[in-house]
């Protein structure tokens, strides 16, 4: 078998606040291949972006990851000294996240903040650090790369900005890409020229890329697996091939079903009645239940646990 | 800092438009503060009663008055103000029988080396503490730096100077009661001041640090594997005082004239102390010319918080 890029197991992160405490992330397991791209799907605050935040040890306060294991190339990262963790960061495990409009910082050219990873991973000076910004800015396609180094972020579009900050995600060539919705807030023709060049840059480099997103036309265009999140756990975890021929989730099953579909003529798309538990207020039993239409009385008193369907697929469903 | 340079890259021409568009709109301001100036000084009082003694005949005072111009009609008497303004003329002093803006321009030196004494004690006490209060949010010690600062605010200046006269002056002779002079005269006038402006720009850049550490770029700036410290006094530092060096340069501007009270204590040959004086005396040659003045220099401080503020913050466009 294959040596894994990352292996996240049991991961359990939880926020502390005045009212309770919330388990964001509650016993997450899933593992990346070099080259391999692995999409993490589900709605808003199911927990996808608090798990890719924990794998960089970035979860703000009062987040605090409280137990299971994040072995990045065999070393378990919840272990590494603060030091360690920071000479990983942006070097060999680098994130993209959503916002491209805010994660620049408004008050600094690209060339100082691009030009930041060279001169702190790979102890460049400036001059080299400025060579290889406007390498790598030519490298995610951007046009005029030696005038763009020069720019304030708000001279860029929102599309441009992306780039850039993909660009200064690789800068240092990383093992491990995380990239937390990065087409989200991009329009739709920008978002398809982002994620080729984030396929072509993960084709070329054998990066591992974690893609978190709730769109599954994204997830079919990019992923080799799939992981499929709720309330804190993973429901599912299968090829893209074999999920989308073969959801076995009524979660799934639920999400693929809201996807317009070009062949069939629709009043109405489905969609999944009711929505997220409150994470203080847990339902017993299968977290899905209330939503579920397959539920019967047994998923209200038993929790589920994730099981082995066929070879490499995985459900946590009392009905497969 | 290097590639720091909005100026450079919007060219010299558009700074250059923008700097005398500015100063061309200083001038209805101070029309407007003369008219001000000028109704004021006549409201509240005749000067010729107090500029001769109470047994002065009906006929003196006529003479006075005459000689004054003080029997012309008020628009005519405004006009004549207005005529002399423009030739730098703001009438003579009463008390010292001088042309009034020299005696105040001789002042300034002795404002402008308290204002900038007192910005710097602010300096050295609030980033450090603001910083760190905001970075270490809702621990023992932000708690007691904001709860310093609210102190702070909270003593009034005459209290705390005549406390650090008794204190430093009085009791261990290491600095002069009052006066100005040397090194050592400046530094109860300036910490007096100085603590007051601390504890509010302290608590300023506390919230501005605590909004900007909560910023999406911030978190892109620990994922690169910075170091918290240049996350903290580079990335956020720097978006941090955009807000706060705008609050500042308008206090400096405020305190050239406005230190009454702090000047009053130490005998601080200041425009304040002037202006205190000038008042009690109704010598309304140096209050009219001082106001001016003041104006003249908050509208100054005005335009250099704008001016650092575009320099701070690129995105701000010049119009």
């Amino acid at each position: 078998m294959q040596h894994k890029l990352l292996e996240v197991t049991n991961l359990q992160t939880h926020f502390k606040t005045e009212d309770g405490v919330v388990p964001s992330v509650n016993g997450v397991s899933f593992s990346v291949s070099r080259g391999e791209t692995l999409a993490i799907v589900g709605e808003s605050g199911c927990g996808k972006s608090v798990t890719s935040l924990s794998i960089m040890r970035l979860v703000a306060s009062p987040g605090e990851v409280v137990g299971g294991e994040i072995l990045f190339e065999g070393q378990d990262l919840l272990k590494l000294g603060k030091k360690e963790m920071r000479k990983l960061r942006g070097n060999k495990i680098s994130m993209i996240f959503q916002e491209p409009m805010s994660s620049l910082n408004p008050v600094f050219t690209i060339e100082n903040q691009l030009g930041e990873v060279f001169r702190i991973h790979e102890r460049l000076d400036k001059k080299q650090a400025r060579q290889k910004s406007i390498a790598m800015l030519e490298r995610v396609g951007i046009p005029n790369p030696e005038r763009v180094v020069g720019y304030f972020p708000h001279q860029l579009s929102g599309g441009m900005r992306q780039r850039v900050m993909i660009a200064m995600a690789l800068a240092c060539n990383p093992a491990l890409l995380i990239a937390d919705e990065p087409t989200t807030a991009l329009d739709v023709t920008i978002q398809a020229q982002i994620l080729e060049l984030m396929k072509s840059l993960n084709k070329a480099y054998q990066t591992g890329v974690i893609l978190i997103t709730h769109d599954l036309g994204v997830v079919a265009e990019m992923a080799d697996r799939v992981v499929v999140m709720y309330a804190g756990e993973v429901v599912e975890d299968a090829s893209v091939f074999d999920l989308f021929a073969n959801p076995q989730h009524p979660y799934t099953t639920g999400l693929m079903k809201s996807l317009p579909k070009m062949d069939e003529q629709l009043e109405e798309l489905d969609s999944i009645t009711g929505s997220v538990p409150n994470p203080l207020e847990m339902p017993k039993g299968c977290a899905f239940h209330p939503r579920c239409p397959k539920a019967t009385v047994e998923c209200t008193q038993i929790k589920p646990q994730l099981e082995e369907y066929r070879a490499n697929h995985l459900v946590r469903c009392l009905h497969t | 800092m290097s590639s720091f340079s909005p100026l450079h890259h919007r060219g010299g021409e558009v700074v250059r438009n923008y700097l005398i568009k500015s100063v061309l709109q200083i001038i209805p301001v101070l029309l407007l503060i003369s008219l001000i100036v000028f109704i004021l000084v006549r409201v509240t009082g005749d000067p010729v009663a107090l500029m001769l003694p109470e047994t002065a005949s009906d006929e003196d005072r006529m003479v006075l008055t005459r000689a004054l111009g003080l029997d012309q009609p008020i628009y005519v008497q405004y006009i004549k103000f207005m005529g002399d303004l423009l030739q730098g003329d703001f009438g003579t002093s009463y008390r010292y029988n001088l042309p009034a803006l020299p005696i105040i321009l001789e002042r300034l030196p002795a404002s402008f080396e308290l204002a900038i004494a007192s910005m710097i004690i602010a300096t050295l006490i609030s980033v450090p503490l603001g910083i760190l209060s905001a970075v270490k949010r809702n621990s023992y010690l932000d708690i007691f730096i904001t709860g310093a600062s609210a102190l702070g605010k909270a003593i009034p200046h005459f209290w705390l100077g005549i406390m650090l006269i008794l204190l430093f002056a009085v009791r261990m002779k290491i600095a002069p009661v009052s006066g100005r002079g040397t090194f050592e005269h400046l530094i109860l006038p300036a910490l007096t001041l100085g603590v007051g402006i601390a504890a509010e720009t302290t608590r300023l850049i506390r919230s501005s640090m605590l909004d900007i550490l909560g910023q999406d770029y911030i978190r892109t700036a620990r994922s690169k594997g910075l170091i918290e410290t240049l996350v903290v006094c580079k990335h956020a530092f720097r978006n941090s005082l955009i807000p706060v060096v705008t609050i500042m340069a308008l206090q400096s501007s405020a305190l050239i004239g406005g230190a009454l009270i702090s000047e009053t204590i130490f005998a601080w040959p200041g425009m304040g102390l002037l202006i205190v004086q000038a008042v009690n005396g109704r010598d309304m040659a140096i209050v009219q010319a001082s106001i001016f003045v003041v104006a003249f220099i908050v509208i100054l401080g005005n335009l250099i918080a704008d001016i650092l503020y575009r320099l701070l913050d690129p995105r701000i466009k010049y119009k």
